[in-house]
């Protein structure tokens, strides 16, 4: 309850401090790093292959708002179709393998797609990226307004939120964690771990393919870094340094990443230097993230006062 | 009537058969004691039984129906639950959540597996919590398991079977590193359980099981070499030098 109105708060705030697209790239980021989350949080497994679903979603919606003028509505649920399904088969490649060999090869399948939207420049535009991807009005409501955009974009994320809270309240969520918590235990008390672990693909490769949309539509293009590793490792990176071990822990790790990236690189071209930094500290000292930090802190305060 | 079988059953790791032509035949409601020294391929084949890995030669019929080659999840599903030797549970979770997933996925229906509030299946919920009762554990539903004493964790071990309301419960050395008090507790465990499930109790003490047993069948090199009641068994010459020399190995 705290957590929401806290949520609620940054959203109505956060325009007021940070210019728009910024705003809406945080929450963009965060949608990307709650589908991640379910993989690496719940479920344990490390994906260092997010962006492929974040940027093939982008790139198919965003050539077909370019090319086709499809709806706004029609390219949200293009782009999580098709992150749906990249996931699908990258996880159906995936899910039999364990540990290094997994993380491994969905950083070779991410690579894949890098090459194919490398190379094929007559749709992608290659290393120049996909312009001139619009922002279709809907309702009458003009969204190259950045405001209006916010706005929308926020609603998007808050409703991602819950989505994922259903799902990580639900059943579903109860067994992946038992999945991570001790696989072999799962598939003997009749759960078919490969069929879960798939299953926690698709929906995090949904997530991404949302987030990629709207990113693809808040900076107008699909550049060719949309679906490279360093997107996937800055989620993954972002989530650690929120808390993987928590619901909000992504949406702290959005917050932090985007704003550093965004007012330091300005002031300090080696800023990633402090990410660097950020993310030893975390390792050494706070495996929780943020959230656990946060947690601590408090505790500890009241214990003193 | 046999509700579990093993017909010529082996197991073949490179060039150890760890099982060898395993023939078995449980009886309903029977409590059923494995016995053998360590090594002997008992939880080899509690391990083909569950379907962990398939068998080399041979066939598991259970309930009249070829089993052979049921990959591990779909066996619980058919009323095959087991606990096991090391215990092997979900550390980070409660007691409850540990039993309920098993509760869980033996439930007749998924329904909302994906958006109803797992607090919100009172069946499952309630199978688990009755499981936890049995093994006297119900106070301590809300602990993470991790926090628990060894023999408290083997306890949950033996719930987490119980919580899928199996038919046949496998169960591998759950005395497995307890005290002898503690010991005294879970023998006195299982044999209240006998006559709810048909047991299969895998035990290499075998003081421990001379009391519960209605049938015992003894284990070597991954043959069994006799089957019998308690008292033919306690009799039998080749197992005591099986166990002699199991022992003095
Ligand atoms: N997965 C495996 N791979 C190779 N050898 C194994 C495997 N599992 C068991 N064994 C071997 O099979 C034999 C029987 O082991 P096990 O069934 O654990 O005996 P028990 O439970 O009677 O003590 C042992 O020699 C053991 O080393
Ligand atoms: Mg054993």
């Amino acid at each position: 309850m705290r957590a929401l109105v806290l949520i609620l708060a940054a959203v109505v705030l956060l325009p007021f401090i940070v210019r728009p697209a910024i705003a809406s790239e945080i929450w963009i980021f965060a949608i990307f790093g709650l589908g991640l989350n379910l993989l690496l949080g719940y479920t344990g497994l490390l994906s260092f292959g997010q962006s492929t679903f974040f940027g093939s979603a982008a790139y198919v919606a965003g050539y077909l708002l370019k090319h086709y003028a499809i709806g706004v509505f029609a390219a949200l649920g293009i782009g999580v179709a098709v992150g749906a399904i990249s996931a699908l088969l990258v996880g159906y490649l995936c899910v039999q393998r364990s540990g290094l060999y997994f993380i491994m090869l969905t950083f070779a399948l991410n690579q894949l797609f890098y090459f194919i939207a490398y190379q094929w420049t007559t749709v992608t535009g290659g290393e120049d990226g996909m312009p001139g991807v619009p922002r279709p009005a809907m309702l009458g409501i003009d969204f190259r307004d950045p405001v209006a955009y916010y706005i929308f974009v926020s609603v998007l994320f808050l409703l991602s939120l819950w989505l994922m809270k259903r799902i990580v309240d639900s059943p579903l969520g109860k067994i992946l964690q038992g999945i991570r918590e001790n696989e072999v235990r799962a598939e003997a008390v009749g759960y078919h771990v490969p069929r879960f672990k798939l299953l926690a693909f698709v929906i995090g490769g949904a997530f991404s393919g949302l987030a990629g949309v709207l990113y693809a539509m808040l900076f107008g293009i699909v550049p060719l870094e949309a679906i490279g590793f360093v997107t996937s490792g800055n989620v993954v990176f972002a989530t650690l340094i929120g808390g993987s071990g928590s619901l909000y822990g992504p949406i702290i790790g959005s917050f932090v990443f985007i704003w550093l990236s965004e007012s330091m690189s300005v002031v300090w071209a080696r800023w990633p230097l402090l990410l660097g930094v950020a993310f030893i500290v975390v390792v050494l000292f706070f495996r929780g993230g943020v959230v656990e930090a946060w947690d601590r802190i408090w505790r500890f305060s009241k214990r003193t006062t | 009537m046999a509700l579990l079988e093993t017909h010529d059953l082996s197991k073949a790791f490179g060039a150890l058969t760890a099982v060898n032509a395993v023939s078995l035949r449980v009886e309903a409601g029977t409590l059923h004691s494995i016995i053998g020294p360590n090594g002997a391929g008992k939880t080899t084949l509690f391990n083909l039984l569950t379907g962990t890995f398939p068998p080399s030669a041979g066939r598991i019929v259970f309930d009249g129906s070829d089993i052979t080659g049921t990959p591990a999840h779909r066996i619980a599903h058919l009323g095959l639950a087991r606990s096991f030797q090391r215990t092997n549970v979900f550390p980070a979770f409660s007691l409850l959540d540990n039993v309920w997933l098993a509760a869980f996925a033996c439930s007749k229906s998924w329904r909302g597996l994906l958006w109803r509030r797992a607090d919100r299946y009172p069946e499952a919920t309630a199978q688990a919590r009755a499981a936890l009762a049995d093994v006297g554990l119900g106070e301590k539903a809300d602990q993470p398991a991790r926090e628990i004493s060894h023999g408290e964790q083997r306890q949950l071990e033996l719930a987490i079977a119980l919580a899928a309301a199996p038919r046949v419960l496998l169960l591998d050395e759950p005395a497995a590193g307890l005290s002898p008090e503690e010991t005294r507790r879970m023998v006195a465990l299982v044999r209240a359980l006998k006559g709810r499930y048909t047991i299969v109790l895998i035990e290499h003490k075998m003081d421990i099981i001379m009391n519960v047993s209605d049938r015992i069948s003894v284990m070597h090199f991954g043959s069994l070499i006799a089957e019998g009641t308690p008292e033919e068994i306690q009799r039998n010459a080749e197992v005591r030098r099986a166990y002699l020399g199991g022992v003095a190995a």
